[in-house]
């Protein structure tokens, strides 16, 4: 059948877990970027290590967007699926990211497991007008399977895509090489190009569309990467010499990385016995001069929050990472959400005077800890990364990042800062306490303590000791809001509606615009990095749109603000209602912004 | 990370008690917790170590204070996570030395598992358990050290439940260093402290403290027939004033378990209870994975990500 171009597709294929879905996507985003196609890769995590097979929370998938020009975020809807059996076809109908034109490539081996169930489902697509096409493994590939232990379907599936996509067999093959060749034998591998050439074979019998995206050619090095690798190495590039953490979803893989590559950098991690000796750990390293971060996600962040408070109070500094995840409580460990941010800036008891740096991409993860060390450093005053589950666990090819090796935080680099709308910090900061020194600095001895102080770090209650230190803990915020450039705006700087988004919604909403503006639509979008403390003229800002609102992956509706919402209508004084504050666990999508933002211009 | 130039110069001269010095402790007059002070004070004087090569770390209790009253480095923390600061001190510092503050509340309730994770990882530091069998900052409530039936404010009718023995926990959970020994006893006191400073790992010491504002008659100091010393020449030597007032018995710190015998009788024993040197510690073993790794430089960071 005919080839057609497209300059952006997307598709998924969903399988049970445990069947190597993932290790399809990670051979087809190889393969797809050697072949000089951009690629943005979101997996789909099952919550559970083995879930019961054909059942729906055994989903896991990937979803991949391809395009011939560099894109920011996963995209819409899949024009193409893959789908194991009915089951999890149907769980992804329920998300509703499919385009209704799409093809839905069911494989029917189970069929005679459930046949009522198969029927039900081809009804339901039948229904929707969607367009089913079925398939069978031919027997040869079923004997190929049996021989191998049963597993191996998600190579028949790359063969399919293979075909579908017009891949160069070549490069896949090499890719699969490289990704199995050491852990399989010959003749099994054998075996698995066999599936994948049967499964292409078998795409071509079903004389399916198939698309081209054009290659672009690229200049100067790239680099693979997803947002917690990216992360990791930011780690270590901007000088962090103890990574401290316990197990949590999706903020683990820092760690997995980081005790794999950070003693050969002369530092070291730190699995600690709970959440809360995770921080005390690092923040007890820190006192002792050494750069020090700890990283966690959902309940994580609610444990951290006593020593949090305890950090700004005795003036030691203290990177937390924060991957989010859906909440409240143990919500959805696998599933993105914003909805942390206002526990980050408000969290823990007292008053709060905290920085919180957001991540928008991978390249921005490489960074944010260099950001994050120099705040910190300068202010003595807790500060956070805010990653989430959708940032953190996508692929991406980059421009390889400009390197920094910082040692002191002064020698931070210009574009480093810049990048988070940040100029340098005055060099003389005062704190709380005059002396500052480091174990080990003869006669720099000093002691903190959470108690409040007076200058010389004696515990005093005072009524003027405890008001002077919250005014020097509170400039050392205000230097960072008089710091802050104007914050990046998409579209042009007055118009009828602005978006305003922060961490990871920035790919979405740049598009959204992008494609709303074509559409003649009077909308611009604001992004936010650094999203606690504000910039000083964000109110004058915000005030040249006649109205504004915000795209979160967080809860909100008309009568309870998302938190962005809330935030920035206590800061700036603007009636700020969410345009889309959704927490489905799923990212925003372009499209469905624009549809949003059609309405509200109506 | 830089150090801010504002340090005062360097004394060359001897470390005296003087030096130690910083503000009058805010603690009752007569509170067991000046002995445990000024033992300390007297084992630095005596070693001369550098005060700015000391970290006193602690959490939060009349305990917790002890920080502020030492001239050196400290950390006052959170209730119930000293250990979780010193483990990172420790770990990313053995330079330094590091001495825990803990009380009974701190350390057995609210902190329990720092405790569990801390003797486990064995990680060099000096732990001071300041048992006083009661919260007292908080002003009178039941800790899990408090003697069954003795009435407190929030257990008024007598606190119900048995009390939790630091020592057989110490010794249950694999310490490497068990010493008990009080605050009245300064010279015992001092030797268990330079004992526990020269042990390889996480010295657990259980010091009996008063609370002389809540529990004036917990520890009957006019007697010392209730309590016996434990002495051996890998030991620590029972107290020089009041060993003749009591009896000692031989005890030798391999033996567990006769240690456990002693930690679990109803009878108060003081002295060292259990000792293993060769205990592997945390913090070298991360030093050690560190050191042995092969270097990697900076400059070739994303190489391995290039396609
Ligand atoms: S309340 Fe008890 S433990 Fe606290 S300072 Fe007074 S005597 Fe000492």
């Amino acid at each position: 059948m005919a080839i057609e171009k497209r300059s952006v597709t997307r598709f998924e294929l969903l399988m049970d877990a445990g069947f190597g879905a993932q290790k399809s996507g990670d051979i087809l985003l190889s393969a797809f970027v050697a072949m000089g196609k951009y690629v943005y890769v979101e997996p789909m995590i099952p919550a559970e290590i083995s879930p019961l097979p054909r059942s729906k929370p055994a989903l896991s998938g990937v979803i991949i967007r391809l395009a011939d020009f560099d894109i920011t975020n996963i995209g819409n809807n899949s024009d193409l699926t893959i789908a194991a059996h009915e089951i999890i076809l149907s769980r992804r109908l329920d998300d509703g990211e499919y385009n209704p034109q799409g093809i839905f490539l069911l494989d029917t081996g189970d069929r005679e497991k459930n046949p009522e169930s198969y029927e039900a489902v081809l009804k339901r697509c039948a229904k929707d007008g969607l367009n089913v096409i079925t398939f069978d493994m031919d027997e040869a590939s079923k004997a190929i399977l049996q021989s191998i232990g049963g597993k191996g379907q998600n190579i028949f599936y790359l063969g399919m895509l293979s075909y579908i996509y017009n891949m160069d067999e070549d490069i896949v093959k090499n890719e699969i090489e490289k990704t199995f060749g050491k852990k399989l034998k010959p003749d099994v591998m054998e075996k698995n190009i066999g599936l994948y050439h049967n499964g292409y074979q078998l795409a071509k019998g079903l004389d399916l569309l198939r698309y081209q995206i054009d290659s672009t050619p690229r200049e100067g090095d790239k680099i693979l990467i997803d947002g917690n690798t990216a992360l990791s190495l930011g780690v270590i590039d901007a000088g962090f010499k103890l990574f401290s953490g316990y197990p949590i979803t999706p903020a683990s893989s820092v760690m997995h990385t980081l005790a794999r590559e950070l003693p050969a950098y002369g530092g070291h991690v730190h699995q600690a016995e709970d959440e809360i000796a995770a921080i005390g750990a690092a923040i007890g390293a820190y006192f002792g001069g050494t750069p020090s971060i700890t990283a966690t996600s959902g309940p994580g962040l609610s444990l951290k929050q006593e020593f949090i408070g305890f950090a700004q109070a005795a003036e030691i500094p203290i990177v937390i990472l924060d991957v989010q995840r859906g909440g409240p409580s143990t919500g959805m460990p696998t599933k993105t959400e914003q909805s942390d941010l206002l526990a980050a800036a408000f969290g823990s008891h007292g008053d709060h005077t905290k920085i919180v740096i957001s991540v928008a991409n991978v390249i921005d993860c490489f960074y944010a800890p260099h950001v994050a060390r120099y705040l910190t450093e300068k202010l003595r005053l807790p500060v956070f990364i805010m990653s989430d589950f959708q940032t953190a666990n996508s692929y991406k090819v980059i421009s390889k990042p400009r390197l920094v090796q910082l040692n002191n935080v002064n020698d931070i680099p210009d574009f480093v800062l810049e990048r988070f709308h940040l100029k340098r910090l005055p060099e003389n900061i005062e704190m709380v306490l005059t002396l500052q020194s480091i174990p080990g600095t003869p006669g720099g001895m000093r002691r903190v303590t959470g108690l409040t102080t007076d200058i010389q770090g004696h515990v005093s209650t005072f009524s003027k000791a405890s008001q002077r230190s919250h005014e020097v803990r509170n400039e050392k915020l205000h230097h960072v809001q008089r710091a802050l450039t104007a914050p990046e705006i998409f579209g042009a700087d007055t118009n009828d509606l602005l978006i305003v988004g922060w961490g990871s919604t920035r790919g979405a909403i740049e598009e959204a615009v992008g494609l709303a503006q074509k559409q003649g639509l009077k909308v611009s979008g604001l992004h936010l990095r650094i999203v606690y403390p504000l910039p000083l003229m964000l109110k004058e800002v915000l005030s040249r749109f006649k109205k504004v609102m915000s795209v979160e992956v967080a809860y909100g509706d008309a009568l309870k603000p998302s938190p962005l919402a809330l935030l920035l209508r206590s800061e700036a004084l603007v009636d700020i209602q969410p345009l889309m504050a959704q927490a489905t666990g799923r990212p925003v999508r372009p499209k469905v912004i624009v549809e949003r933002v059609k309405e509200v211009l109506k | 990370m830089t150090t801010p130039n504002n340090a005062s110069p360097a004394c060359a001269t001897e470390i005296t008690l003087k030096d130690l010095n910083t503000e009058n402790p805010r603690w009752c007059p007569g509170c067991g917790d000046f002995g445990i002070l000024n033992a300390l004070k007297h084992f630095i004087v005596e070693r001369q170590l550098k005060p700015e090569s000391i970290v006193n770390v602690s959490g939060i209790g009349c305990s917790g204070r002890a920080p502020n009253y030492l001239n050196t480095y400290g950390v006052h923390s959170i209730h119930g996570r000293a250990i979780t600061v010193a483990t990172g001190l420790s770990l990313t510092r053995p330079d330094l030395s590091v001495f825990i503050h803990s009380g009974d509340g701190d350390s057995m309730s609210i902190g329990g598992n720092h405790l569990v994770h801390g003797i486990n990882k064995n990680f060099n530091c000096v732990f001071l358990m300041y048992d006083n069998e009661i919260y007292a900052l908080t002003k009178n409530q039941t800790s899990p050290t408090t003697r069954k039936d003795h009435p407190t404010s929030t257990q008024p009718f007598g606190s119900v439940l048995n009390a939790l023995n630091p020592l057989t926990v110490a010794l249950g959970l694999g310490a490497s260093f068990v010493a008990s020994t009080a605050d009245w006893m300064p010279d015992h006191l001092g030797n268990t402290i330079k004992a526990a400073y020269d042990h390889p790992g996480f010295a657990f010491v259980h010091i009996c403290q008063r609370c002389v504002h809540f529990d004036p008659t917990n520890f009957d100091l006019k007697s010392s027939s209730w309590y016996t010393f434990l002495k051996h020449a890998n030991g620590i030597a029972p107290d020089n004033r009041l060993a003749s007032k009591t009896e000692t018995l031989e005890h030798d710190p391999a033996d567990i378990v006769t240690a456990f015998k002693f930690a679990g009788a109803e009878r108060r024993y003081f002295g060292l209870f259990y000792q293993d040197k060769n205990k592997p510690r945390y913090d070298e073993a991360l030093r050690g994975i560190t050191a042995k790794a092969t270097k990697k430089d900076r400059s070739t960071l994303l190489d391995p990500y290039l396609i």
